[in-house]
């Protein structure tokens, strides 16, 4: 199977004591790869480090076998992104938003740009500027924004924040559509286990900054009733190994 | 380079969209008008002459490149930075296909094309202003100087923008920039009065350094010795702010 993304020992610690601690992990073509872990296990620094915004203490991160510390540029040709919360130019319509983006890409029109506000549903509001969008919206812009360029691989953090079941749904089929008919390869975190258990084809569980396991949701769901218990049951059996060491 | 220019053209539009552009040419108009009907004031009640239709527009620049436009510079550098920063903004950019280095570049580039704009702008009205309500003293020199004159102005602009982004890259809090930049500002003025033998290096007194186009006796060597200074202290600027945005976390 194609590499897609090649996570290598990637460390980063912060004042706080929080941070990831050597995560190694391989992202397959056509993965969507649900990184699942409590609040403050470390996803979102991972997900930094993925997409340039933060630089790693040790480690590195390849997309498509570029650096994304040295070859930046490269590495972010093929890859769309939503980080943390989906900020907007809030002075900006969705529209012109979307166009701020497509000046880096060739190949996106406007009609591209159509296509992914018809896709997240925000078509109607086009025109209005986003300092009036709910937070639900701003997330579909946000979205529409990491799939605008048709990239390769899409990586979301928390993408159903703010959402409604419907916009839950809708994201959820999109992610399926897109992987089925692009082969997109998604990497997305989420603490929602009951989502991510519905989405994503290979789950990774990070506690702590740790990664503690990688596994296909179809080992897990055949070894565990639930995606929940599976969870439990490995951040249970890693908190043990440092209470028996004491 | 086309990815320089798309950033470009997103920093351009930026700008305009924000209608900060708008509130600069309103505020340098309003400087005109108020000079204009100072000098008319002056004129009709002290039976003074003011200015001619060329001293005019100088009379504004002088005014303009040491009130109006430092402070609109800092707002703009401020908001291109800070502002992006606080509103994690800058993320939008940073994850696309574009290096931090033509960001920063091009950020740097659509702040100077706004300052060059705007004293543009100043040109143009302040010479049409001065040309209707003043005594004609114009002639070809005295306005191609007049040109020269606005479009130098934009060097220590350039130089003032770059430290002010410097600060914005040191400091979180845009005001805190804001008003250190008023207080470093101030000081140099300050110290540019106190002593006066070393003003030269100051910015504040470059912020004049037009003045040396208008000497009869061109003095060349202080001219390049003025802009070689400029260079330097823009060159490390640019560095030193490029150095901490690069290393930046967002």
């Amino acid at each position: 199977m194609d590499k897609v993304i090649e996570i290598k020992n990637l460390t980063k610690s912060y004042g706080n004591g929080r941070g990831i601690n050597d995560i190694s992990l391989d992202i397959f073509k056509g993965d969507i790869f649900g990184f699942l872990g409590p609040n403050g296990a470390g996803k979102t620094t991972a997900m930094k480090i993925m997409t340039g915004l933060v630089r790693p203490d040790f480690g590195d991160v390849k997309i498509f076998g570029y650096s994304v510390s040295e070859e930046f540029e490269k590495a972010m040709e093929n890859v769309g992104c939503l980080i943390e919360i989906a900020e907007s130019y809030q002075y900006l319509s969705a529209f012109e938003n979307l166009k701020q983006l497509a000046r880096y890409y060739p190949k996106v029109d406007h009609k591209r740009i159509d296509e992914v506000l018809e896709l997240t549903g925000l078509i109607k509001f086009k025109n209005e500027k986003s300092k009036k969008f709910s937070l639900g919206m701003k997330q579909r812009l946000g979205l529409a924004a990491a799939v605008l360029s048709k990239p390769k691989v899409v990586i979301l953090d928390e993408p159903l924040n703010g959402l409604d079941v419907e916009g839950m749904i809708d994201i959820r089929k999109m992610i399926r559509y897109l992987t089925e008919t692009e082969q997109t390869t998604f990497f997305i975190s989420s603490h929602l286990i009951h989502d991510v258990e519905l989405t994503c084809t290979r789950i990774g569980v990070i506690y702590n900054g740790k990664m503690l396991n990688v596994e296909s949701t179809h080992t897990i769901l055949k070894n565990y009733a639930t995606l929940e218990n599976y969870f439990v049951s490995e951040v249970e059996r890693n908190g043990r190994v440092p209470s028996s060491i004491d | 380079m086309a990815v320089f220019q798309a950033a470009l053209i997103n920093e351009i539009e930026k700008l305009y969209k924000k209608k900060k552009v708008l509130v600069a040419v309103l505020l340098s108009l309003a400087v005109i008008v108020i000079g204009q009907l100072a000098i008319v004031g002056v004129r009709s009640g002290l039976g003074l002459r003011g200015a001619g239709s060329l001293e005019f527009p100088m009379l504004v620049l002088s005014v303009f490149v040491n009130t109006v436009l430092p402070l609109f510079t800092a707002l703009v550098a401020i908001d291109s930075f800070s502002g992006e920063f606080t509103q994690h903004t800058m993320r939008i950019t940073l994850t696309r296909p574009v290096s931090r280095f033509k960001i920063f570049c091009a950020k740097i580039t659509a702040i100077m094309l706004f300052i060059l704009g705007a004293l543009l702008l100043l040109l143009v009205f302040s010479v049409l202003a001065g040309l209707i309500f003043n005594t004609n003293s114009a002639t070809l020199d005295s306005f191609s100087r007049t040109i020269f004159s606005y479009i130098v102005s934009l060097f220590p602009m350039l130089v003032l923008a770059l430290g002010i982004v410097l600060l914005a890259n040191i400091f979180k809090s845009g005001i805190t920039v804001f008003f250190v930049s008023i207080i470093i500002f101030l000081t140099f003025k300050v110290l540019g009065l106190i002593f006066s033998q070393y003003s030269s290096i100051l910015l504040t007194t470059q912020l004049d350094w037009y003045n040396l186009f208008l000497v009869n006796s061109f003095p060349f060597a202080k001219i390049v010795r003025q802009f070689l200074i400029m260079l330097g202290s823009g060159m490390m600027l640019f560095t030193t702010g490029f150095y901490l945005y690069d290393k930046k976390e967002f």
